[in-house]
Parts: structure tokens; C-alpha cells; sequence
């Protein structure tokens, strides 16, 4: 794989010479560094080396454009630890065709946008919830920690778009390509508890003399296996909106277990479900108490989404059934004081299932399929996130904190320096709190310390 | 019904009075002699904000100077449409795209209304998240961009947000910019105005403003805090662009310089290029949403 960024690289830099008005590039290199605040002396959790490059080459003028990203890196981390040694294969370097970030062909005619290859779609207006945003697979590896655009897996598709008015878009997908999202490994810091839980219980049933046959059933790349978008977008007065439906099949693995004798058989399907949303924003512009805020929402329903089910007591998943959840948000941003920013979300997640205290039904209790714990049928979550930027910009502060109302969550405060207009340096934090078998509250032990040191060219 | 009579011949009057205030859109404007501060105001904005064209599309830098000599730089490609428009309400368009490394990709899109005490629609194009936000505007009295401009000083200070007094007439002193050590406008007659905000309490509590007879620019301002002491200059070189046998004055040079801090930013325009034929099309969310970086 290293040989094809290194020919892209070559091909970019000959290209450059015999057409310079015609071919730009940028690229960067970056340190990811980070320690688990337990163990400050020793427990380092990734040493990440990330080489990203970038580059577009105009066929003819804005008309017809060719952009295509690259990007490697390698975890060191995974070989300096030995506790890490066993996630090093999945962990320690970039993995299938993930290198390949961007690679489309741009073609602009008056009212037609087409974007053909492979890249990422981004819908709804939700900021590190995935309600509408769910076109791309998403790599959690590191969790939901690093940007969207490097969680979101890129897919091959043809993204075909028509503007019949100003300021209104009809959005046509066709994705042929399907990938699986990827979570991390058993020995990695971010392994959810659900993949742990079911190792020990296959180590356990294994000394038992019980044996295992996991099926992997990928979805096939077939005209018919295609995911399907459509996405309209408009505006009202001063109200965006839009109007979405997704036919796709689900990209994370949903594990049916049976069991034969002595022989357990493990199912990993990628059940099909529709989503049916809508999305808005808007700001309010006029003078009165609400000028100044912006205002903005998502709403999906979920039409046979495989949701884990199982005991609530016992902790561990019975399957999965094809329910029909719903998910909505509300999110409100203002500046304040001059220079500081502030946007809080609030959002529910309404899963389908029995009521409590029915015996028959306690076994339709929904499952975090993070973790195998218990979910509420109502799932309440919230953000706040505090922004700001001082001696010109060079210096950036944030924080966020995401929770639940399980008390359980995540801090996350961060400091973005500017050495030079092309070095920044960050310092951050994630604390991680609650209890393990909820999303935030298994990685407890988890707390890291980290600094990323970011070069541009 | 003399009274009534009256009643609506003042009202027919005043109105005529507001529409003769109102610069009509792409036409040129020029100060004269016997002009109230009001009117050259008016011109000063009108020039500011390049009413006078259809289009326009500028290729800029900015450049970030601390006291000890530091310099940061981000490079800008920004393109306008005047359209001037009561139905929805709509002055002008602005897209601003970074093309410097470490911003490359951010773009943002704003809608400026001609109601003056509506605030402007801004969306923001986000690289790492590879998604439009519709963004709050930001306080007027914030940085621009990181820069010793505030955000009303480049873009959202209107005519009807001060109130005016003409000091008098005078030839300037001349500038001598710390970016290229040259003395600009020497010599040139101005009219000398002094702008205080109707907001109050403000960061600042005057502006002198210094405004070129000839193309009525805004050519140096100094700006006063509450406790009138001077705390920041601006100053802005022009250049005259002929475009289909008209003269455009457009600002190709500005130096703020906050005096507290010893920080200045100076921004650079080239490339400048005005009725182009820019379509409206380009001034959309689907516009932002194609951008690649």
C-alpha cells in the first residue's frame, strides 16, 4: 500500500511541473500522542505518525475537476507495549482501503453537481451524534474521539445532485460500495465492552470444551445490496430544511448466537433498515430577544433497525430484532462576551421495546450494543460545548462535555495553539465517568492526557 | 381638510426625503463640497461595501504581526454579489474561501439584508467535520478573523449604526504604512468626520474618520475608547479599476494597528476583478457543500 501513496505523491509532483495553474496540493504531517492519566510514567496509549496528502487537478476550468486525498499512519504505541501487542495487526498501521480517503471526479453544468467515486457524505445538522449522518460507515477505533471526517469511512458512489431553483438541491445517492465500520480491537483502549464481554465468554465456553463457528455474511457488492439516498433541501423564508430518506444495509455487525450440541455458531449479518428524516436550521436575524441564535434539529425514523435485545439483570444480549426507533435533536448556538461560543444539543433516542415488569417482555429489554447493558426506553442526551480564541486567534480553548441522564459522560476540554501559520500544537483531555456498561462510563479507566502537533503545507 | 391636506404633503415629502438618503445600488457616488457628514457617510459605506458593482472577486492575504515582529499569514479568495433586492430582502452575497495550509477548505457563505438592524445569515463550510453549520452571527465587537479589525470594522458596521458630525476640511497628513514603509495620501484634501455609536456603552466611543474628497473612501480612521483615549488606527489605500468605462474605487491595502498591544494585520488585495457575471447560483449551500479540501 505504501507503494501507491508514494506514486501518488510522484505522480502530483510531476504533474505540478507541467501544470502549474491547473494542479494544487496540500498536505499535512502530524504527531497524536496520548497517556493514560492512571499511569502518566508508562502507559502510553498511542504515538501516532499520520502523513496526509491531497491534491486536485482542474480538467477543465471549475467544469470538470479531479480531487483525490491520501493518507498513512502508523501507531507506534502498539509496538512499544506489550498490552497493546495483541491489537497491533488491527491497531498499529491504517487498514484495507482506508488510505484512499477521497479519489472522485467533480462535474458542474448549470443546475447539475455530479461527484462520482469514492468520499463521504455528511446529512443533518447534529454535531458528534450520528442521527442522519449515516451514509458512510464509521471507524471507532478511537471511539467518537478524533473529527467526523476521519470516523466517517469513505464509500465509492455516484452523488448526483439537481438545483431546479436558488437555494433548493435534490440529492440522488447510489452507493454500490459497502463497507463494515470498524471498532477496536480486543487489547486496544478503546475495545467496547461488548467485545470483551462476548471474548470472555467464548474463552469460558472454549476451557469448557465447547466449540465456536463465527460466519462473517458481509453484504455482497450487488446491484441489489446498493444503499440509497435521496435528500431534499430548501428554504423557507429564512428556514433551511431538508428532507431525507436512507435504504441501506446496517454497517455494524449484529451477532446471532445458537447453539448445537457442543457448538456455538455466531452470525455476524448486516441487517437492511430505512431511515426517514428531516433536518432544519435556522437563525434568527431579526432585532428581538432571539436575534443572534441559531437554532437547528434533526429527526430520523428508523424503520427496522436490528437493535440488540436481551435480560436487563443479566446484562447480555439474546439477539437482535428489527425495530422502529426514533431519534431527534435540538441544538441552539449563540456568541457571548465577545469572543466566546456556546452550542448545547439536546437529543432523544426512543427505542421500541416492552414495558418494564411484564416477565415475558424482559427479555425485549433494548441492549447498548457498545456494552450489553441495559438502555432506557428513552435515551436523553445532552452536549455542551464552550468555545473561544484569544492574542488573535493564535490561542484556542474548548471544552465539552456530553452526558446522559444516567450520569454518565464525557469531558473533554482542549487548547489549540498557533506557533506558525502552518504548526498548531494541541493539548486536551478526555474524562471519561459513569457506570461500565454505559457508552462513556466503559472507558472509566480509560482517562487519557493527550498532545497532537499538526504541520501543513 | 387643509389640515389633512398638510398632514399628507409632509408625509409625501419625508418620504422623498428617506429615497433621496438611499444610494441607489450600482451607481457611482462621489462627495462634493456643501454635502452634510450624513450624506458623505452614506458615500463612505456605499464605496466600502462596492455598491457601485454587480460582482466582484478579490484574491487577498492577511497578515498577522505581533510587537516583536512575528508574522502569521492566511490567504483568502473572496467573491461578492450586489444585488440590491426589496422581495427577499437581500443587499449582498459573500463567499470567502481560505487557501492558506493550515485553514485550507474553511469557506464561509453570508447573506447581508438591507434592513439595516437585521443581522446577517452565515453558513460555514467545516473540513474536519466535511459539513455546512449555519453559524450565530458572530459579536460585532469580536476580532475578525483573529486580525486587529473587529468584526463590524470589515463587515457588519452600517451607516444607521453611528450618528455623524463633520469636524471640517483638511489635506491629510499622509500614512506611512509599516508593511511597505511608503507615505500614502499626503496632502489629499478630506473631509474630517467624527462617527459616535449609537450603542452604548461600546468599545469605542469615537471614530475620526478621514474621508478622500475625490472618491469618497475612508482612507485612515483613529478610533477612541470610553475614556477617549486612542487605541487603535485603520488605514485604507484605494486603487481607481476602470471596469466598461466606469471608475471603481476599491481598497487593495489596509493596516489596523491596535495601539494597546502593539499587534497590527495588515490585508492585501489582488486580483481584483469586478462585473464579471458572477451567477447567484455560486452564493448557495450547494456551492459551499461542493467544496473538496
Amino acid at each position: 500500500m505504501k507503494k501507491y501513496i508514494w506514486i501518488l505523491i510522484l505522480f502530483l509532483l510531476t504533474s505540478l511541473a507541467y501544470a502549474e495553474d491547473k494542479l494544487s496540493f496540500s498536505g499535512s504531517l502530524k504527531n497524536e500522542t496520548s497517556i493514560r492519566i492512571e499511569n502518566l510514567n508508562g502507559d502510553l496509549t498511542k504515538e501516532k505518525n499520520i502523513v496526509e496528502l491531497a491534491g486536485q487537478y482542474k480538467i477543465n476550468g471549475d467544469e470538470l475537476v479531479f480531487f483525490t486525498k491520501a493518507k498513512y499512519w502508523y501507531d507506534a504505541a502498539y509496538d512499544a507495549r506489550d498490552k497493546l501487542d495483541i491489537a497491533q495487526h488491527y491497531e498499529g498501521h491504517i487498514q484495507r482501503s482506508d488510505w484512499l480517503r477521497d479519489c472522485y471526479l467533480d462535474y458542474t453544468n448549470g443546475p447539475w453537481f455530479l461527484r462520482l467515486g469514492k468520499q463521504q457524505v455528511a446529512w443533518g445538522q447534529a454535531d458528534g451524534i450520528t442521527i442522519l449522518d449515516r451514509v458512510n460507515p464509521v471507524d471507532l477505533r478511537e471511539f467518537w474521539l478524533p473529527d467526523m471526517q476521519d470516523i466517517r469511512i469513505p464509500l465509492w458512489m455516484a452523488n448526483i445532485n439537481y438545483s431546479p431553483k436558488l437555494n433548493s438541491n435534490l440529492q440522488l445517492l447510489f452507493v454500490p460500495d459497502w463497507e463494515q465500520s470498524e471498532a477496536a480491537y480486543l487489547g486496544a483502549p478503546f475495545v467496547f465492552r461488548s467485545f470483551t464481554e462476548f471474548d470472555a465468554f467464548m474463552q469460558l465456553m472454549m476451557r469448557n470444551h465447547f466449540t465456536w463457528d463465527v460466519k462473517l455474511n458481509p453484504v455482497g457488492h450487488q446491484f441489489n445490496n446498493a444503499t440509497w439516498g435521496l435528500q431534499w433541501s430548501d428554504r423557507i423564508g429564512d428556514l433551511d430544511y431538508t428532507l431525507n430518506f436512507l435504504y441501506s444495509h446496517y454497517t455494524s455487525a449484529r451477532n446471532v448466537i445458537s447453539l448445537t450440541g457442543t457448538k456455538y455458531t455466531v452470525n455476524r449479518n448486516f441487517p437492511l433498515y430505512r431511515i426517514y428524516g428531516c433536518s432544519f436550521n435556522k437563525t434568527f436575524t431579526n432585532p428581538g430577544p432571539m436575534q443572534g441564535i441559531t437554532l437547528r434539529g434533526d429527526f430520523a425514523y428508523y424503520n427496522d433497525e436490528p437493535t440488540y435485545f436481551g435480560s436487563p439483570t443479566a446484562a447480555s444480549t439474546k439477539g437482535y430484532k428489527r425495530w422502529d426507533n426514533k431519534f431527534w435533536l435540538i441544538g441552539i448556538d449563540r456568541n457571548f462576551l465577545t469572543r466566546w461560543t456556546g452550542s448545547f444539543q439536546f437529543s432523544q433516542y426512543i427505542l421500541e421495546h416492552a414495558k418494564v415488569g411484564r416477565t415475558a417482555a424482559q427479555e425485549t429489554y433494548p441492549m447498548n450494543a457498545y456494552t450489553y447493558g441495559p438502555m432506557d426506553q428513552v435515551e436523553n442526551i445532552f452536549s455542551l460545548k464552550l468555545s473561544s480564541h484569544f492574542f488573535n486567534d493564535r490561542l484556542k480553548p474548548e471544552v465539552l462535555w456530553s452526558f446522559t441522564d444516567d450520569n454518565q459522560g464525557r469531558l473533554s476540554p482542549k487548547v489549540n495553539y498557533e506557533i506558525t501559520d502552518k504548526l498548531v500544537f494541541s493539548l486536551g483531555v478526555h474524562y471519561f465517568y459513569g457506570n461500565v456498561w454505559d457508552t462513556n462510563g466503559q472507558f472509566r479507566d480509560e482517562n487519557q492526557f493527550y498532545t497532537q502537533l499538526k504541520y501543513t503545507f | 381638510m387643509k389640515k389633512l391636506l398638510v398632514l399628507l404633503a409632509a408625509i409625501v415629502l419625508m418620504a422623498n426625503i428617506g429615497l433621496a438618503a438611499e444610494l441607489e445600488y450600482f451607481q457611482i457616488y462621489k462627495p462634493k463640497e456643501g454635502m452634510t457628514a450624513d450624506e458623505i457617510m452614506r458615500i463612505e459605506y456605499f464605496v466600502k461595501y462596492t455598491l457601485f458593482a454587480h460582482d466582484a472577486h478579490f484574491e487577498g492575504k492577511a497578515l498577522f504581526v505581533d510587537k516583536a515582529g512575528s508574522v502569521l499569514e492566511k490567504t483568502t479568495l473572496r467573491e461578492r454579489i450586489t444585488l440590491g433586492r426589496k422581495s427577499d430582502d437581500i443587499a449582498y452575497k459573500d463567499l470567502v474561501m481560505f487557501t492558506s495550509p493550515q485553514v485550507k477548505g474553511l469557506a464561509t457563505l453570508t447573506w447581508t439584508y438591507m434592513n439595516p438592524k437585521r443581522q446577517q445569515d452565515s453558513w460555514l463550510w467545516i473540513p474536519s467535520l466535511r459539513r455546512i453549520r449555519k453559524i450565530s452571527a458572530a459579536n460585532s465587537d469580536d476580532t475578525f478573523m483573529g486580525s486587529d479589525f473587529t468584526v463590524e470594522d470589515i463587515l457588519t458596521r452600517r451607516f444607521d449604526d453611528e450618528t455623524y458630525t463633520l469636524i471640517g476640511s483638511e489635506n491629510f497628513k499622509g500614512y506611512t504604512c509599516e508593511y511597505d514603509k511608503k507615505t500614502y495620501f499626503k496632502g489629499v484634501p478630506c473631509f474630517v468626520i467624527e462617527a459616535k455609536p449609537i450603542k452604548k456603552p461600546w468599545y469605542y466611543s469615537k471614530r475620526i474618520l478621514w474621508v478622500d474628497k475625490d472618491t469618497g473612501g475612508g482612507i485612515y480612521e483613529e478610533m477612541y475608547d470610553p475614556l477617549g483615549r486612542m487605541f487603535k488606527t485603520i488605514f485604507k489605500d484605494y486603487e481607481i479599476i476602470n471596469v466598461n468605462g466606469k471608475e471603481y474605487a476599491v481598497q487593495v491595502l489596509l493596516e489596523g494597528k491596535d495601539l494597546r498591544t502593539g499587534h497590527r494585520t495588515v490585508i492585501i488585495n489582488s486580483d481584483i476583478k469586478f462585473d464579471g457575471g458572477l451567477s447567484e447560483d455560486l452564493f448557495t449551500e450547494r456551492a459551499l457543500m461542493q467544496s473538496r479540501w
